[in-house]
């Protein structure tokens, strides 16, 4: 079957029951979005599907409708995502292992909500579990994501 | 539409009619064939779905907050990780349900992953609210065009039709899968009773 990531159309021979998640690793090798849990409990595994967060873990590759976007195509080293930039800023990442699933949502977060409180963050993103418990850097680095992508 | 009014020719003709649809058989029974308290019966057995928590966990008031409760769970309480539906009913303000909920008419077969149904994963209006609320406050509204999303009682037995067709809500909470408990009875003993109660005229216990 065929599938848009980042742009570009793959076909790939699985099962329709296949998650994302496992088509995304271990057939295109993009291994940024990262396996946690398989039952969407933390959040590693949170792509856009036409923009939107979605845990991959959770769809199998026989359903998924429009087109993803992993980490990888999120930004690029030379032209990061304003979430990215700010990540960078804030140095949110301590083993980064959430962190693609964590940018992720909060890209997509900021797409629907540009002017999010301390309350909006804290929904949006809690369902995104962090080890190293980084989330004020989390929250802190949405917020300044948040005013970059607004001009501010 | 065509489903509903043949429904209701059935319902008016005082002729039985039968059809298969979606995996379900529709035995409408003929006009003034159900007594108020066959009715009733009725009722009772469709309170004990709709109260149960795979039904009734979705169907919270204004305060927008899934609920988790039930066999699985030692207390009731609002859904975890901040989840909050927002006025959308559908978290688009913040996390959308369908980031963790996926829309898939696939079986539920993983213990402890997000369920997933055929139909976009939501809270249901705010005023269809069941949790919390009695018996005979839930009937009221299931039969208030008002507060059911304007149907009629053909319009209910649709809704379960149109539901098997979709594999949405309802027929999620008679199979949830994966170590859930299910509602009581079962998708066509439920259409059974829908259908039952309509032909009664809709009884209530405090009528």
């Amino acid at each position: 079957m065929k599938i848009i990531v980042n742009g570009e159309t793959h076909d790939v021979a699985v099962a329709p029951d296949m998650p994302l998640l496992w088509v995304l690793r271990d057939e295109l090798k993009l291994t940024g979005t990262k396996y946690g849990c398989g039952i969407a409990q933390c959040g590693a595994c949170t792509v856009h599907i036409d923009g939107v967060a979605v845990r991959s873990c959770q769809m199998p590759i026989g359903d998924l409708e429009g087109e993803v976007t992993t980490i990888e195509g999120l930004g690029q080293p030379e032209t990061l995502h304003a979430v990215q930039e700010a990540w960078i800023k804030h140095q949110v990442a301590q083993c980064g292992y959430c962190q693609s699933g964590q940018i992720m949502a909060a890209a997509s977060f900021l797409d629907t909500n540009p002017d999010p409180n301390d309350e909006d963050i804290d929904r949006a993103m809690s369902a995104n579990l962090c080890r190293c418990g980084t989330y004020p850097r989390i929250r802190e680095a949405v917020k300044t994501a948040a005013s970059s992508l607004r001009g501010a | 539409m065509r489903k509903s009014i043949i429904l209701a020719m059935a319902l008016l003709s005082g002729v039985a009619l039968a059809s298969e649809q979606h995996g379900l058989v529709v035995n409408t029974p003929p006009e003034g064939s159900v007594t108020r308290e066959a009715g009733l019966q009725a009722w009772e057995r469709i309170h004990a779905v709709v109260s149960h928590p795979r039904c009734a966990n979705c169907h919270t008031d204004e305060r927008n907050l899934p609920m988790w409760s039930g066999s699985e769970y030692a207390d009731a309480q609002p859904h975890g990780m901040n989840v909050h539906a927002g006025e959308s009913r559908i978290g688009s303000e913040t996390l959308a349900c369908q980031a963790c909920h996926v829309t898939s008419k696939r079986p539920n077969t993983v213990p402890h992953a997000a369920p997933h149904a055929g139909m976009d994963w939501r809270l249901a209006p705010v005023e269809f609210v069941w949790f919390g609320v009695d018996g005979p406050a839930i009937c009221a509204q299931i039969r208030d065009p008002e507060r059911n999303g304007g149907r009629d009682g053909a319009g209910l037995v649709e809704h379960i039709t149109h539901d098997a067709e979709e594999k949405g809500f309802i027929t999620w909470g008679f199979n949830p899968g994966a170590g859930r408990e299910p509602a009581p009875g079962g998708m066509q003993a439920h259409l059974e009773d829908m259908i039952r109660w309509v032909a009664a005229d809709m009884p209530c216990p405090e009528d």
